[in-house]
């Protein structure tokens, strides 16, 4: 076998990975850098979307095509149905229902065997032409896949933020009261943005089980939104492309940092292993330090304010 | 203060640029190109950050003996290690950097069922050989195409000890109290295939949630069959809050439950009267063996846990298999010639060392391990492996019977 092509596959591999995680951080960022809305639940949305894929692809025999439309139509439901229950509730509150969201849907992936197989898991789920091809050439189609659908997603929302729509939106995260006076329906606002965004993990979510051909309740934990909530942050809280480019820099941080800790002279596996963790940690904490919104701030778009002698007048 | 900022700035772009470059040059030159590379992929952090340290190091004990005695065919082995987090998703990248990257012949050590199952594919679709500790039936139930082994005993092999045992006790009836895990029901119903052919009845089964604080209502369930025997089926903190409950509804029938459950740290948390009297069947490694001993002394221990047993024999096997294969050290050699060093008339051995030795002068060998007889069936099962039984008493443990 070729050297230089396997280190490639494990590059492809990462980068498809990255990809996932920039559609995470996408769907974060839609519903809470711009509609204003905590969502730490955001894994249950991914689990509901691989879920759904990998039960209608390898059950139901439909297309992976079609697999990934019914998760995100399957999370998206989700996420209305979640948006009007807590239609009410902002800041702490909204971040409890939500973490507990993704914990119910854990929990029930785990016990309800008839549907999900418990905890064993689903696995042998289809993949776009896996098999059929050389793993290697299987990885490099993904990762097509994987940008193509990331510049899709990318693209529309960025043009939810640049519209009329995208504006209302940070006008409920500023305050919702105000836009509510304005005129705005900011129920329907909220329930629309929380169901897009939920499609958004969803797909994610389909994503991933196809890729990896295994899910399990116990890939879907915390640890995962909150690596996701990090590569927002770190990227810019509220700017498309910065919750992209954490989405990569949290992959690229948490693959760098087994390579720099091999050269760390009198520190076993397990230190490294806990160096890891408290390097990844500590790289937020300086960039945040440094860069309070983000590597990429969120900038406004400009709205031009009417002279000001005619304001006077 | 611009001044200040222009030398701060080049400082940091020369450092950037050092460390860049080394990224580039360092791995390139450390790399031996005669070496056999091997990968450990066990829980350094998460849920099973207790085990994997000692797994870990049990497989690089093996590989300085190995290599200090020449190694495999005069290659050294060079292990590379990477923590699965106890988390699919970081296996899988962990384990596709081991592949990719370090190119391993072998991936040694994953410990959770999901790490496993989800981990294999990458191995079997690239044809790198794994070995695992993992308990769960599907595992060896996957498309694996031979390259697997476990050498933890499956549900099947372990709860039909367990239920021998139970039919020695000559117990009535018996109710099983489960976490939700993959082996929460297949375990039951092997009990329910061996236990009435002796006599005994297996009374129902309550699956609950390993995360609840109290069990009434699955205690009180339990009780209404009037058990005699409760088989704990879960792990050490929701039996710590079952043991407790049950000895408060006042049951005082007898308790079962898996060694890693109801261990030292548990007996060492509740009063005697709640945990007195209670068997636990632990997956035994071979104590009385010399593979065991000499691991023991080398990790400084003189109670081993069973995966580290395990991981000891791991290495042993995939360095004797990529012996036997006269070197060549790829996952599909280990997968063609493993068992061709671990069964069989061959001379028997305990040790790699020994093992390379002998194979090096022509010799047939069948290597018999710290965790056991090391047998596989084509699936990649053991075939045997002994079960230990003990009871507690005044709050420690008393060895009941080996099966």
């Amino acid at each position: 076998m070729n050297g230089r092509t396997d280190v490639e596959n494990y590059l492809v591999a990462m980068a498809t990975f990255a990809c996932l995680y920039a559609l995470l951080a996408l769907g974060l960022n839609l519903v809470w850098g711009l509609a204003g809305m905590i969502n730490l639940g955001l894994v249950g949305f991914f689990a509901v979307g691989a879920y759904v894929s990998a039960l209608a692809t390898k059950r139901g025999g439909v297309p992976i095509a079609l697999g990934i439309v019914a998760a995100l139509a399957v999370a998206a439901v989700a996420g209305a149905v979640m948006a009007l229950i807590t239609a009410r509730l902002r800041g702490d509150y909204l971040a409890i229902i939500t973490l507990g969201f993704s914990e119910v849907v854990r929990l029930v992936a785990s016990n309800e065997i008839w549907l999900t197989n418990g905890t064993d898991g689903i696995s042998g789920i289809p993949g776009p032409w896996r098999g059929r091809v050389s793993p290697v050439a299987f990885n490099v189609i993904f990762l097509v896949l994987a940008a193509l659908l990331v510049t899709v997603v990318l693209g529309v929302l960025e043009r939810v933020r640049h519209s009329p729509y995208g504006r209302v939106l940070r006008a409920i995260r500023d305050d919702d009261q105000v836009a509510g006076v304005a005129g705005k329906h900011v129920l329907r606002f909220k329930v629309e943005a929380f169901a897009l965004s939920a499609g958004v993990l969803g797909v994610a979510g389909a994503l991933w089980g196809h890729y990896t051909s295994f899910i399990a309740p116990e890939v879907f934990v915390p640890l995962i939104t909150i690596y996701v909530v990090l590569a927002l942050t770190a990227g810019g809280t509220g700017n498309n492309w910065g919750a992209v480019l954490g989405a990569f820099l949290v992959v690229f941080f948490m693959e760098a940092t087994r390579f720099a800790t091999g050269w760390l002279p009198g520190l076993g596996p397990v230190q490294i292993a806990a160096l890891r963790e408290s390097l990844i940690g500590l790289s937020l904490l300086v960039i945040l330090r440094v860069r309070p919104a983000g590597l990429l701030p969120e900038r406004l778009p400009r709205v031009e304010p009417p002279p000001a002698g005619e304001a006077a007048r | 203060m611009s001044f200040d900022a222009a030398i701060s700035r080049r400082t940091v772009l020369g450092g950037a640029a050092v460390l860049a470059a080394a990224g580039l040059v360092a791995p390139r030159a450390g790399a031996q190109p005669a070496a056999i590379r091997l990968g450990t992929l066990t829980p350094l952090t998460g849920a099973g950050g207790s085990y994997g340290p000692s797994m870990r190091k049990a497989m690089e004990w093996v590989a300085q003996e190995i290599n200090a005695a020449g190694g495999v065919l005069g290659h050294p082995i060079r292990l590379v290690s990477e923590d699965d987090q106890t988390n699919p998703e970081a296996a899988v990248r962990a384990a596709r950097k081991l592949i990719d990257v370090d190119k391993v012949a072998a991936i040694m050590g994953t410990w959770a069922s999901a790490v496993t199952t989800a981990v294999a594919p990458l191995c079997w679709e690239s044809k790198t050989f794994l070995t695992t500790v993992s308990g769960s039936d599907t595992i060896t139930q996957l498309p694996h195409q031979g390259y697997l082994i476990r050498t933890q005993p499956n549900t099947h092999l372990q709860i039909g000890k367990l239920a021998e045992f139970l039919l020695a006790l000559k117990v009535k009836r018996v109710f099983t109290l489960a976490a939700q895990t993959p082996f929460a029901v297949p375990s039951h119903k092997r009990l329910e295939e061996i236990l009435p052919r002796g006599g005994t009845e297996v009374a129902g089964i309550v699956v609950y949630d390993k995360d609840k604080t109290t069990f009434r209502s699955e205690i009180d369930q339990a009780l209404r069959s009037k058990p005699d025997m409760i088989y704990l089926n879960g792990y050490t903190p929701d039996c710590t809050v079952l043991m407790k409950e049950l000895f408060k509804a006042g049951y005082t029938g007898g308790k079962v439950a898996q060694g890693y459950a109801v261990n030292a740290k548990l007996l060492g948390s509740l009063p005697r009267e709640v945990t007195d009297g209670t068997y636990t069947a632990t997956p035994s490694p071979a104590v009385e063996s010399a593979g065991y001993k000499r691991l023991a002394r080398a990790l400084g221990t003189d109670d081993l846990d069973p995966y580290s047993c395990q991981c000891h024999d791991h290495i042993s096997l995939v360095a004797l298999a990529i012996a036997h294969a006269n070197g060549e050290a790829t996952g599909t050699a280990v997968r063609d010639h493993v068992r061709k060093i671990s069964q069989g008339n061959g001379q028997k051995i305990d040790s790699a060392v020994e093992g390379l030795k002998l194979l090096g002068h022509g010799k047939a060998i069948n290597y018999e391990g710290a965790s056991g007889p090391c047998d596989f069936t084509d699936a990649g099962d053991i075939l045997d492996c002994k079960i230990r039984f003990d009871q507690a008493q005044q709050g420690k443990f008393k060895f009941v019977k080996m099966i």
